[in-house]
């Protein structure tokens, strides 16, 4: 099933990333002048002019912790996507599965972190473990929810023809009912991404190490500005993961799903 | 929401706006002993009328207090130098702590003599690294032999589960709480390796000392009253903080109230009075933290507090 029109529109990446870039400028600017102006304090508030002059200062410390926050919440994340993935098939194989374990699947979606925090630090141990802990339990259950929600809304003609030709279950998941179910999976994806970084760093404040401990340290020495530095590259590393879901969506989907065909 | 409702709303809204005259004291913890001056202070005597805050781990009172979102706050002395260094014009009123309640607490099956002590044998140190005196301990011991983590805010399980585990603690707190949970506890001051700022020190703005001269001073005569009711009865303020607190049993609170007391009254507080601050020993902090890089552009010492 060949689609012609599957290319995208490339040309420029520039016109594409403008409307993104003006209200950017604009924050960032207004930001600044009220900054220097004396309408925000900057002790609350940092201009970003010093953020930026923050960056700089301490670009060694925050590039080695970008990379270590990035590994944990990179590897959170595969994790989640894995296990969250096999839970959802599972949980798709009959009702009464589905009825006995997925209230217990809710309970990562509604797990308050910081209150398990000390606890996850006794299991893991201080360092990567519990960084990688902490962003697996905050980003499984948008895959697990969106997964399920896929496999088990595979067209039902599509499902009767298999069945016509004796397919396996087996055969059926795998080209009919996992195929079917890539466009949600990967938005549950493109929300755990996020959540995953956001899962890390708070892991981070626990176990020490990356962006998190930067900015409890920051925090405590009152640095604002390097504060939002950190939050800076948090954010970063998010919209990078993010893209990545992107790109793995463009490439899986383009030649079949309208999503991906515009 | 209908038109009623929200005309109704907006009377609302414009009613508590005239009636917060109410003074805000924000505090950077729980309803704990540490605080008992502030909720045993008769303010009404005073013609205050003072809403306290509570509040949390990492609970910005010194910004709250330059940014006007409450009019006095408990701080402690080197964070409050450190906010004037970057232009938050913060003043000290009153001290409740005259010596450091700060420590490093320990197992005392370890047998370890001194704070180097810790830093000279392997094992996991919790504390804050943002705060000075871990920069001063980094600098006077390192920490090559040890690895250091983040404070646990107050939670004893990491302590409890690992004995070659040592954290920073309030002296009068996790300590009591570790040995109620089994743990045979030694605890060395961070008043040890002469740091000792003043801590829970009630400060204002220099905006409200400017703007309304009148209310600091009688705030200060409250606080130290109520430290002085507090001193001499603690029972009262403990049932009421409990109440707002009912996670913390009123034994340790208690405990932990005559644990705090020599930290609080000392030949210093007998000669000058409950709460108060000398010249010298800001000095002598921002020395210290002039030395650790803490704060470039030092604040003059007699600017830093104000003696009613």
């Amino acid at each position: 099933m060949k689609n012609p029109s599957h290319n995208r529109d490339r040309k420029g990446a520039l016109p594409a990333a403008l409307p993104a870039l003006i209200p950017f400028l604009v924050i960032t600017g207004a930001l600044e002048l009220a900054v220097r102006g004396g309408l925000v304090r900057a002790y609350l508030v940092p201009a970003p002019s010093s953020v930026f002059r923050a960056m700089v200062e301490s670009r060694d410390e925050l590039i080695q912790a970008m990379l270590t926050t990035s590994a944990s919440a990179l590897l959170g994340f595969l994790l989640s996507t894995v296990a969250g993935i096999g839970i959802a098939v599972f949980l798709s194989s009959s009702r009464a599965i589905q009825r006995a374990f997925y209230p217990y699947a809710v309970f990562f979606q509604t797990v308050p972190l910081i209150a398990i925090a000390p606890l996850l630090v006794i299991w893991f141990g201080y360092g990567t473990r519990t960084v990688v802990a902490s962003a697996f339990v905050v980003s499984i259950f948008p895959v697990i929810a969106n997964t399920l929600t896929g496999i088990l809304s595979t067209d039902p003609a599509l499902r009767d023809l298999f069945r016509l030709y004796g397919a396996s279950t087996l055969v059926t998941l795998f080209k009919l009912r996992f195929p079917a179910a890539l466009p949600q999976i990967l938005t549950g994806l493109r929300v755990a991404s996020g959540l995953a970084v956001i899962g890390a760093i708070v892991g981070e404040f626990i176990g020490g190490q990356g962006l998190g401990s930067v900015v409890d340290i920051a925090r405590t020495q009152q640095r604002v500005d390097k504060v939002f530095a950190a939050v800076l590259l948090a954010s970063v590393l998010g919209l990078a993961l993010f893209g990545l879901i992107n790109l793995i969506s463009y490439v899986t989907l383009r030649r079949w799903h309208a999503s991906e065909q515009t | 929401m209908n038109r009623r409702n929200f005309v109704l709303g907006a009377a609302l809204l414009t009613a508590c706006g005239k009636s917060s005259q109410k003074i805000r004291l924000a505090l950077n913890w729980k309803p704990e002993p540490e605080f008992g001056p502030f909720y045993a202070a008769p303010y009404r005597k005073y013609g205050l009328d003072v809403d306290i805050l509570p509040g949390g781990a990492g609970t910005p009172t010194v910004q709250m207090v330059g940014a006007g979102s409450a009019e006095f706050g408990i701080v402690a002395a080197d964070e409050l130098l450190v906010a004037r260094s970057r232009g938050n014009d913060v003043v000290a009123l009153f001290a409740v702590f005259q010596n450091n309640p700060q420590g490093i607490m320990v197992h005392a099956s370890r047998k370890l003599t001194s704070i180097a002590d810790i830093f000279r044998h392997p094992g996991t140190v919790a504390m804050q690294r943002g705060l000075s005196y871990a920069r001063l301990l980094e600098k006077m011991y390192g920490f090559d032999k040890v690895k250091i983590v983040p404070s646990p805010n107050g939670d004893v399980s990491a302590f409890l589960h690992d004995k070659n585990f040592a954290q920073q603690c309030f002296i009068a707190s996790e300590p009591l709480i570790a040995k109620r949970l089994g743990a045979d506890v030694q605890v060395f001051p961070i008043s040890d390796i002469g740091f000792n700022p003043y801590t829970d020190v009630m400060a204002t703005s220099g905006d409200v000392l400017r703007s309304k001269p009148e209310m600091a001073k009688p705030m200060v005569a409250a606080a130290r009253e109520g430290l002085r009711i507090y001193l001499d009865d603690p029972k009262p303020t403990n049932l009421r903080m409990q109440q707002l607190n009912p996670t913390m049993p009123l034994d340790l609170f208690t405990e932990t109230a005559e644990a705090q007391r020599p930290l609080i009254e000392t030949e210093e507080t007998r000669r000058n009075g409950l709460g108060s601050m000398t010249k010298e020993r800001w000095e002598t902090l921002i020395k210290q933290l002039k030395d650790l890089g803490d704060i470039q552009n030092a604040p003059a010492g007699e600017d830093c507090f104000r003696s009613f």
